[in-house]
């Protein structure tokens, strides 16, 4: 066709097309003046349709306040709510995470939840639960409802043929027992000078977390409160699992190099494979993709926490949180309670394979079975623990600036657990002067 | 043309084997991403990727097509993107025109307003951006979304623009204007087959930048009946980074097609466009 | 004038906020220069604003580059153009967010494409973490944008290279000059107005290049490449310094500009009529 052709049939699809939509849109804003919005970060197929379940559940009996599903991304929903607090336009129920909704409620975008909580879920959701979401002057930043696990998981075929007994949680392993299994499963099969098979795999790509986390077992800490200054000091404890680690990777050769650039979930199709032998360090919610992805005939099963000085870990719950500007705050409390109540609480809970936080919900059958390791993550709850970090003004920063490049240098072995306990150290206090130079409320 | 004729044998060839390796370059990842929207899911995650699909499966395109969402995110893009194309194309061409050659004092500020809108950080506009929109009773509709996508193009177009109408001589110009022609009758008689490439060019580009957008859409658009595509497509991806790979996969295909369908389009206006007949002497 | 409302006065605002010390959730308040006395003293920004030169410069040079060969090959009269001109558009079409996912899986060292293909070839024995590396992350990164931004403005060159009048070309061959030569005096000093927007445009866009590089490396490894759109995006968005990110803006601003009006000047100095 001419070009004349060919611009004219555009202009007329453009003008055809933008009409039929744009007049669409009047229409919508009329059928529902008043309705909640509740975004949700479900994206695991069965969570989303748990979500989805839920939400028509609930416009089935609230027909003059029906709940508007939108599905946001944990990679983009900061930008999401942080646009959205600032503009006024929120939402009136969003779906995250407890260490970061902290620096939004002290900037005062959230509604404090304290007084609009009923008692009973106030006493039914784990103490430690809530620890993580109130702040130090009583505000409750939102409620939490799933509790993040780290896990290690293993190939159960491969233990076999090591002859490797699992641990059980009457008789946990200690982190040595954990090395010194990884070394026997570390094989190099047809002797070519290559590592065919590597007893461990640990996804060090932003480890912050995770060594935060888990160093709490080794009583490290890395935050300290001296007075309403928080310090960086990495002393022994903090860096017994730095070692460990170090040394699973660079002495014993027992630990995965690909590990040290990715995330844990991203070591999945390496276990599938064979290639890995256990994943340590991962979280609880990557069974379902175990369970979705696996190749038939796939065993595998869940190591209960690691013992150190106590089988203690950093806890992370995701929260249901209600913005301070929205209009309907007693409405969306409503809509929170319905859907974190036992029943719900469980069905979301099981759906995208984390622990509840309610202690009702921990007792139910589902949490206890054997198979796909739902005993030991539920009996794994009772060892989750606040750490001081979190209230912290200038964690997230620090984490992104400070932990996670120095982490990623250590573990590229282009430093010394010494020379990294030193540079965090030093840059942990240049950048969190930056946030206790004024005296606001951060 | 008269280029080629001047080594017979060997650069065709070479320029035959140069093209080729281009595009097989340019093209390998796409069909990478063909080839993973057909494999079966557990085929996506074994240790061990081949390039062509050990089982052959249309389930994620089932799947996705399934999806709510997708079909009437496509018709929004869709609706954005070609409406501000032709914005774009028909607000720039006489902008640019003036501005390349008129000279007054407001080309400065017009390049200098070309130049920062390009350097400052999009992100850091946004909110007060989203401020005016709300004032203007534009937030959360598509007409405010293809407004800031017009005004996003618009300074690259109009600086593409003006920079080929500066290449051609004012001559031709003068020539029509003493056969008694109008100024717009020469703009759009004269010089616009000469520019139909980059009028072309500026109008995929205007419509892919509306297309692949992104972030604005994402803080823009609130409703999920008045999202875009893109958003859309964002839904496929987790935690960790960790991603559908096979439904996102095949969603991706789907969304690249527009804009291939689009440059296939347009394609033509570049092979018009030489001056046969323009030097009307 | 509604591209005043929309475009000016957001971006004036964007400026002005650059002298406050504005940080979310709180007052906006004036604070002078005190943003440029910190940025001074701040290693992270200098570290970004080193690594953001170095990449664009690489990046634009490679493009460029590339691009105009890639014209100059679809622009002379080949069988096959057509489909060629189509199927070059690929990453242009493809969404950013969809370039960034699928080179990070072509990066992924088990699962990667890029690496099962090296293993296999034998050049290497074990798989390469390529966006971990600290010393692979950056070519890596930089092979991926290069990658995405060549049809983008080839199209624009092609355009170009379309609307130089074939009568000087002719004139060129009936004075003698072959295929060297009328490229020389020819083309080259045609596209010249092209060519320098095209340049001038693809620097802007490389030193502010955002989505490609967050989605596959966020800055990392050890802060590698944070490129300072990725650290004016973190400063406003994760930790709230908006005023502190919007001076981070000026400073781009006012740096890219001077470098851009000098390479102008030069380029449209030279012009051959």
């Amino acid at each position: 066709m001419s070009v004349k052709t060919s611009l004219t049939l555009l202009v007329i699809a453009a003008l055809a097309l933008s009409t039929v939509v744009f007049l669409q849109k009047p229409a919508e804003e009329e059928s529902s003046p008043q309705r909640l919005r509740f975004v949700s970060l479900a994206w695991q197929e069965q969570a989303l349709a748990t979500n989805k379940a839920i939400v028509a559940a609930w416009n089935a009996g609230h027909p003059e306040m029906p709940v508007e599903y939108v599905q946001g991304t944990w990679s983009s929903i900061h930008d999401y709510l942080i646009t959205a607090f600032e503009t006024g336009d929120v939402p009136d129920v969003f779906h995250y995470e407890s260490s970061v909704i902290v620096d939004f409620a002290i900037r005062g975008y959230l509604a404090d939840l304290a007084s609009l909580i009923s008692p009973e879920m106030k006493q039914d959701i784990l103490a430690t639960a809530w620890a993580a979401v109130t702040r130090i002057n009583g505000e409750i930043t939102g409620v939490p409802f799933l509790l993040e696990s780290l896990v290690v998981l293993y190939n159960k075929d491969l233990f076999a043929q090591a002859q490797i007994e699992p641990p059980t949680m009457a008789q946990p392993w200690t982190w040595q027992e954990l090395r010194q299994a990884a070394l026997k499963l570390t094989k190099d099969n047809d002797d070519d000078g290559a590592i065919e098979q590597w007893g461990a795999a640990f996804g060090l790509r932003n480890s912050a977390n995770m060594i935060m986390n888990l160093s709490i077992a080794f009583g490290g800490s890395f935050f300290k409160k001296a007075g309403p200054k928080y310090l960086v000091q990495v002393g022994a404890g903090e860096k017994e699992l730095l070692n460990t680690l170090t040394d699973m990777l660079y002495y014993d050769h027992s630990a995965a190099p690909a590990g040290v650039g990715q995330s844990g979930a991203s070591l999945i199709p390496g276990f599938f494979s064979g290639k890995y032998a256990m994943l340590v360090g991962i979280g609880a919610w990557a069974r379902q993709q175990l369970v979705e992805n696996a190749p038939a005939g796939f065993r595998w099963g869940v190591i209960p926490p690691l013992k150190a000085v106590t089988q203690n870990s950093g806890i992370s719950a995701q929260t249901l949180s209600i913005p301070q500007k929205s209009k309907r705050q007693a409405e969306a409390m409503a809509f929170i309670e319905f859907m974190l109540s036992p029943t719900n609480m469980a069905k979301l809970a099981q759906s995208d394979w984390m622990i509840p936080a309610r202690q009702s919900c921990l007792a139910l059958p589902a949490f206890q079975n054997h198979d796909d390791g739902w005993d030991v993550v539920t009996a794994s709850a009772r060892f989750l623990s606040t750490g001081p970090w979190l209230g912290a003004p200038g964690y997230t920063e620090w984490k992104s600036r400070v932990a996670n490049p120095i982490l990623q240098e250590l573990f590229a072995n282009r430093l010394t657990v010494e020379e990294a306990a030193r540079r965090i150290e030093i840059e942990s206090n240049i950048v969190l002067s930056r946030y206790q130079r004024r005296d606001a409320p951060w | 043309m008269s280029l080629i004729k001047s080594k017979p044998l060997l650069f065709p060839i070479a320029a035959h084997a140069a093209l080729a390796l281009y595009v097989i370059v340019l093209v390998l990842p796409l069909l990478w991403l063909l080839a993973t929207s057909f494999k079966p899911t557990p085929e996506i995650y074994s240790g061990h990727p081949t390039f062509l699909p050990k089982q052959f499966s249309l389930a994620h395109y089932a799947g996705v097509l399934q999806e709510e969402n997708i079909l009437r995110s496509m018709w929004n893009s869709l609706a954005v993107g070609l409406l501000s194309t032709v914005a774009v194309a028909l607000i720039a061409l006489p902008a640019a025109y003036a501005l390349a050659r008129f000279k007054s004092a407001a080309n400065h500020l017009v390049l200098g307003w070309i130049l920062t809108s390009q350097i400052f950080p999009a992100i850091l506009i946004m909110i007060p951006l989203y401020v005016v929109l709300r004032s203007l009773k534009l937030t959360d509709s598509l007409a405010g979304l293809t407004l800031v996508y017009v005004v996003w193009a618009l300074p690259f177009v109009l600086w593409m623009l003006h920079g080929y109408l500066k290449g051609i001589p004012v001559e031709l110009e003068e020539a029509a204007m003493i056969d008694g022609a109008t100024r717009s009758q020469t703009l759009y008689r004269v010089l616009l087959p000469l520019l139909m490439p980059a009028v072309g060019a500026a109008m995929l580009f205007a419509f892919i930048s509306a297309w692949n957008e992104f972030f604005f859409a994402l803080v823009l658009m609130k409703s999920p009946s008045a999202v875009t595509l893109q958003v859309e497509l964002a839904r496929f991806t987790g935690m960790e980074g960790q991603a559908r790979t096979g439904p996102l996969a095949a969603a991706s295909v789907i969304a690249t097609i527009p804009s291939v369908i689009l440059f296939g389009v347009i394609q033509k206006w570049f092979s018009s466009g030489l001056l046969a007949g323009a030097m009307k002497n | 004038m509604l591209v005043l409302l929309l475009s000016v006065v957001p971006l004036l605002r964007g400026i002005y906020l650059g002298f406050t010390d504005y940080r979310l959730g709180d007052a906006i308040q004036f604070n002078g220069l005190d943003n440029y006395a910190q940025m001074a003293g701040d290693i992270y920004f200098w570290q970004s604003f080193r690594t953001g030169f170095l990449f664009t410069i690489i990046v634009t040079a490679a493009q460029v580059a590339l691009r105009l060969g890639l014209a100059l090959l679809l622009n002379l009269k080949l069988r096959f153009t057509a489909i060629h001109g189509v199927l070059m558009l690929a990453p242009w079409a493809m969404p950013p967010i969809i370039r960034g996912i699928v080179w990070r899986q072509l990066y992924d060292p088990d699962a990667g494409a890029l690496n099962a293909m090296l293993l296999d070839l034998g050049w290497i024995s074990q798989p390469i973490n390529w966006l971990a590396s600290f010393q692979l992350a950056i070519p890596a990164v930089i092979v991926a944008s290069v990658w995405g931004e060549i049809p983008k403005a080839a199209v624009f060159l092609l355009a170009g290279l379309k609307s130089i009048p074939a009568d000087l070309y002719e004139a060129a061959r009936l004075d003698g000059a072959n295929a060297r030569q009328a490229f020389r005096h020819v083309t080259l000093p045609m596209l010249k107005p092209v060519m320098a927007a095209i340049v001038s445009l693809t620097f802007m866009w490389n030193f502010n290049t955002f989505g490609l590089v967050w989605v596959l490396t966020q800055g990392g490894p050890g802060g590698l490449t944070r490129l300072p759109m990725l650290a004016a995006y973190e400063e406003a968005f994760r930790y709230g310094y908006v005023g502190y990110a919007a001076a981070i803006g000026n400073v781009m601003v006012v740096i890219i500009a001077l470098v851009l009006l000098m390479y102008l000047r030069l380029q449209l100095r030279e012009r051959v009529a």
